[in-house]
Order: C-alpha cells, then structure tokens, then sequence
C-alpha cells in the first residue's frame, strides 16, 4: 500500500527574476483589457460590452455571409461601404467609451486600490498610459473589427490576392478613422470618470455633453454663428473620418460652419491633449 | 544596531501647508518588527506614506533598505509592501484574482504571480475564501486580504497602518500572530498603531511619535526597569511600607499595591526582609513592569 507523506513547505520566498516596472505596467494594461470587457468579473458586468461588440460586427458577418452566397459583392450590392459603417460604430463607440472610461478609473479612487499602485513600481503617468493603452486598444478594435471582416469577405468573394493588393489601403485608412474617434471620444471620458465617483453619472454627463455639443452648435451655425461650429464635439471625428476615406456623404456640422477636416482634426488632438493634462492633475492629487 | 538600518532617516521634515505634520526627525531603526506609536495626527501615517515616496520630504533624506527614496522610488516599491489604514481591495474582484494582480504589480511573473497568491492566502488563512468576491468579505477577513496583497510580491519590508482597525478581539489576535510569524518569512515590518498593546505583543524595537517629534526610539528592552519591583500584599500594606523605607528603598503605594525602588542593590533583597520583618503576607511579586503608556504618558509634553 503506497504511503502518502505531507511535506509542509513552509513560506517560500520568491526567488526567480523581478520584472519591475515594466512587469507592473504589462500588468496595469491587462488589468485594463480585462475591466473594459469584464473578464473575470460578476456576468452583468460582462453582458453590455460583449453584446455592444456582436452587434458592431454582425451586420458585417451577415453581408459577408449573403456576399458569400450568392458570389457577389460589389459596392452597390453592400448595403455598408466602410464609411457609413462608422455611422453605426461611431455611436456605439461613443456609448462604450462613456462606460468603459468610468470602469478603468473609478472603481480604483473609490475602493482606495489607488493604494496597492501607490507601493507598486508605477507612476502616476504609468497608470494613466496603461489605463488609456487598454481603453484604446478596445475601441479601436471594436471600431476596426467590422471593417477587416468586411475587407476580408470581399477578398474571398473577389480574388483573394488581387482585390486584397488593389484594396489594401482600405485597411489603415479604416484603422486610422478608428483612431480618430478614439482620439475624439476617450480624453473627455476619462476626464469626467476622474472627477466623478459613479460611473453611471459619469457615463451620462459625457454623453449628455457629446450629443448636446452637436444639437446646440447646429441650431447656433443655422442661426449665423458658424464659429460655434467647433464646439460640436460629436461631429468632428466623423468629419475627419470622411476625409481619410474620402467620402463625401454627409453634411457635418463643422463643414456647414465652413472649416477645413483638418481644423477638426486639430481641435480633437487640442482638446485631447487639455484633457490629458487635466486627467494628469486629478490623478495626481487623488494618489 | 548590528546590521544596516532597515530605514535610516535624517532631519526629515513635511508639512501640509502651514501644518508641520513631520518636524526635523532623526534616528535609524533595525531590521525586524518595528513599532510606530503615535497619537491620531502624530504624524505616523505621513511618515509611512513617505516611506513608500507617495509624499516628498520637505527637507533631510531618508533611505529605505539602503536606498534613497527621492531618488530610487521605485526600486523602493519594488521591495516594499504597503497595507494601508482604509479599504484598498476591489469588491467585485476575488481575493484570487486581486492577489495575482498585487504579485504582478509588485514585478512577479505570472507564473510565479499565482504560486505565490496561492501560498500567501494560504498563510493569511483565506485559501478557502479564495474564489469569493472580497466585496462578500467580513471586515475580518478583509484585514487579512489587506496583509496578503502586502506580502504577496515578497518584500522585504513591510508597513502596515493600523492593521488590527475594526477587528474583533479573535481577529485581532489572529492578526497579531500573523505579523509576529513576518520575520521568519524574512520579512521586515513596521507597524503604525495608537493600539500600544499591540505594539507591545509585536515588536522589538519601538518609535514614538507625538506632534511630527520623536520622543523616543530603541529597543522594547530598554523599556524594563531594572532596580525596581512591584508587588501585591494581603491586608493592610502601611507596615511593609514604612520598613521598606527604613531599610533605604523608595517606595510607592497605591491600594495593596507598592512599587520599590532601590539604588545601586538589589530590591528582591529588600523585599524579603521586610515582608519576613513585618510578617505581611504577598500575593504577587515581580519586577515592575513598564508599559508604553507609562513611557508615553512620561515623556509626552
């Protein structure tokens, strides 16, 4: 009869290597990945952003699907081309970024984990990078996906290797507008999830902001006053997005007012990098 | 002090604006477990915070595990565990889950990250707790977490701020023990509590605090009083009293209770003589014993 023996192994140190800070930042950013999508966390906290993610990209399986079937797919037979597929994103991305921005960096301020990074190897700059590295490689993904599907059914349909050379600039010029709308959507997000302590406020403040941006600045342009223009908030990543693709199918605010994509352009990398700096600030003062 | 000073601080100064919450403090302390008493506002939680760096000394320097804080932060960090005073752990979390993210922010690699969240839940009791969300967590259970995410990436010193708060008399027993086994983990501690009974049952060497000054820093040693005993007697003490003071001792009463003092003899001596002397009857006898409220009461100004 074999004998089972206990080995008390007693508190064992850690002797292998010690990754430092960048093993503390890798992890900050999984972390991050992990709590915009809701790994490992309660199911509600899972079902918003998996559900918000099937239906940005579904409607791009099903036209690859039928596409696929009846061995066709041309542009007039696409229901979507890439640029009014951001139409349908570009809300929901909006919508996404107003809660996933209050989930990375509320629970932390409100629970006190500030704390735990506070006698971690990290700065307050690390934590703001990896937080907002995480959020953006979610949303660009999200707003990137639908259009790689898309690309990619049309590539099978068409001749893989031809359409894909004939074509290729399709996939950065899709990659770059989704950019656009994070550079657009997330400073701000992130600017009112620092100063609030519920994410549901947060959320609804930084939608409240976005949307009445667009409604107030276009009664204020139709009424002469076409400097307004610039404050709607909402309009300029779809107009910047416009002028990558190069498509010309919606009037937007700011080009009613009559300025330039790449003024849009500029006021979305301003007004980014004023949040940015005023994120900085708060944090600090909350670590 | 026979090693190298777990931390080293040298006319340390910091104020929250006119307040001075720290005022020019000196003095060196061991490896080991080491006590920081203080009353509310003393300063001790300052002192940890700039221990960790989260607070920049106004003035002086100080060096932990050898290191200058101001200038190596985060090699700091890297060695050092911290369990804060109020909440720090994520409700919607497991205690699992939120360990391998303290290890691996502590610069473990995954692997190691999970070996080592493993054992020290093990070690704070939690391993049958380990898949619950620390939001269900009594506060009991939460101290222990707390501790765990302190040592999970093995530093080798830790602070810990008031790390018997809200406990029950079990629980805080409990967390007494636990810190007590720290240093044979090989792991420095320095406990911050106004709790000083907790710093008695703990510590080997003690810094008190009071105002941003230190009153005193040394040994828990040094806190007995060698040349004088206290005793308890049956019946009226007056008698043994005044024959202690006939043969030279100096003596204290209160109630059945007396304290003698002797200079330069041995006052057990003196003890017996008198009590066979006047005949009284003791119940108790022993050397008198100085708590760190009678040291704290003394040399608080």
């Amino acid at each position: 009869m074999a004998e089972g023996v206990v080995f008390d192994l007693g508190y064992r140190p850690h002797e292998g290597p010690r990754l430092g800070r960048s093993g503390a930042r890798w992890a900050l950013y999984r972390d991050g990945l992990r709590r915009v999508l809701g790994l490992r966390r309660r199911m509600r906290r899972k079902v918003f952003p998996l559900v918000l993610m099937a239906v940005a990209v579904m409607p791009a399986l099903f036209f690859v699907g039928i596409s696929v079937v009846l061995r066709e797919f041309d542009a007039a037979a696409t229901f979507f081309g890439h640029a009014q597929y951001f139409e349908l994103t570009g809300i929901m991305a909006l919508v996404f970024v107003a809660l996933a921005a209050g989930e990375l960096l509320i629970p932390d301020r409100v629970n006190g984990t500030l704390a735990v990074y506070a006698s971690r190897p990290l700065t307050t700059i690390d934590y703001l990078l990896m937080r907002t590295a995480s959020l953006a490689t979610v949303v660009i993904g999200f707003l990137w996906l639908p259009h790689l599907v898309l690309f990619l059914g049309r590539a099978w349909v068409s001749g893989f290797g031809s359409y894909v050379a004939d074509n290729w600039p399709t996939l950065w010029k899709t990659l770059l507008a989704s950019g656009v709308y994070f550079l657009a959507y997330a400073p701000l997000a992130l600017l009112i999830a620092a100063t609030s302590k519920r994410g549901a406020l947060a959320a609804v403040l930084f939608l409240g902001v976005m949307l009445i941006s667009g409604g107030a600045t276009a009664a204020l342009v139709d009424s002469g006053f076409k400097s307004f223009g610039l404050l709607a908030l909402n309009q300029h990543p779809g107009y910047v997005k416009d002028w990558i693709l190069g498509s010309h199918a919606h009037d937007w605010i700011p080009q009613q007012a009559g300025f330039e994509p790449i003024v849009s352009l500029v006021v979305i990398l301003t007004l980014g990098a004023l949040c940015g700096l005023l994120v900085i600030a708060r944090q600090k003062k909350a670590a | 002090m026979d090693s190298l000073p777990v931390v080293a601080i040298n006319g340390l100064r910091f104020a929250y604006g006119d307040i001075v919450a720290i005022d020019g403090i000196s003095t060196d302390v061991p490896t080991g477990r080491i006590g920081l008493v203080g009353a509310n506002g003393a300063g001790k939680t300052t002192l940890l915070k700039i221990l960790l760096g989260v607070l920049p000394a106004a003035a002086g320097s100080v060096e932990v595990l050898g290191m200058n804080v101001a200038t190596r932060q985060l090699d700091v960090r890297s060695k050092v565990g911290w369990m804060p005073e109020g909440d720090c752990l994520p409700p919607d979390q497991t205690a699992a889950d939120f360990l391998i993210y303290a290890a691996e922010l502590g610069g473990l690699p995954t692997r190691a990250a999970r070996q080592r969240a493993s054992d020290v839940l093990g070690l704070v009791g939690l391993h049958e707790e380990r898949f619950r969300y620390m939001g269900e967590f009594s506060t009991g259970m939460k101290q222990r977490a707390k501790l765990a995410q302190a040592i999970v990436h093995d530093p080798a010193l830790v602070l810990l701020d008031e790390p018997t708060a809200g406990l029950d008399p079990e629980g805080r027993e409990e967390m007494l023990d636990l810190i007590v086994r720290l240093e044979g983990f090989g792991i420095n501690a320095i406990i911050s509590s106004h709790v000083l009974t907790d710093i008695e049952r703990t510590c080997d060497w003690v810094v008190m605090l009071d105002g941003g000054h230190v009153l005193r820093s040394g040994p828990m040693t040094d806190l007995s009083t060698p040349g004088e005993l206290e005793m308890e007697v049956v019946g009226d003490p007056g008698p043994v009293v005044e024959a202690l003071r006939r043969l030279g001792g100096v003596v204290e009463s209160g109630g059945a209770a007396v304290y003698l003092k002797l200079e330069g003899g041995d006052p057990f001596m003196l003890a017996r003589d008198a009590l066979a002397e006047t005949g009284v009857a003791v119940r108790r006898l022993g050397a008198r014993r100085t708590t760190l409220e009678d040291v704290f009461m003394g040399e608080a100004p």
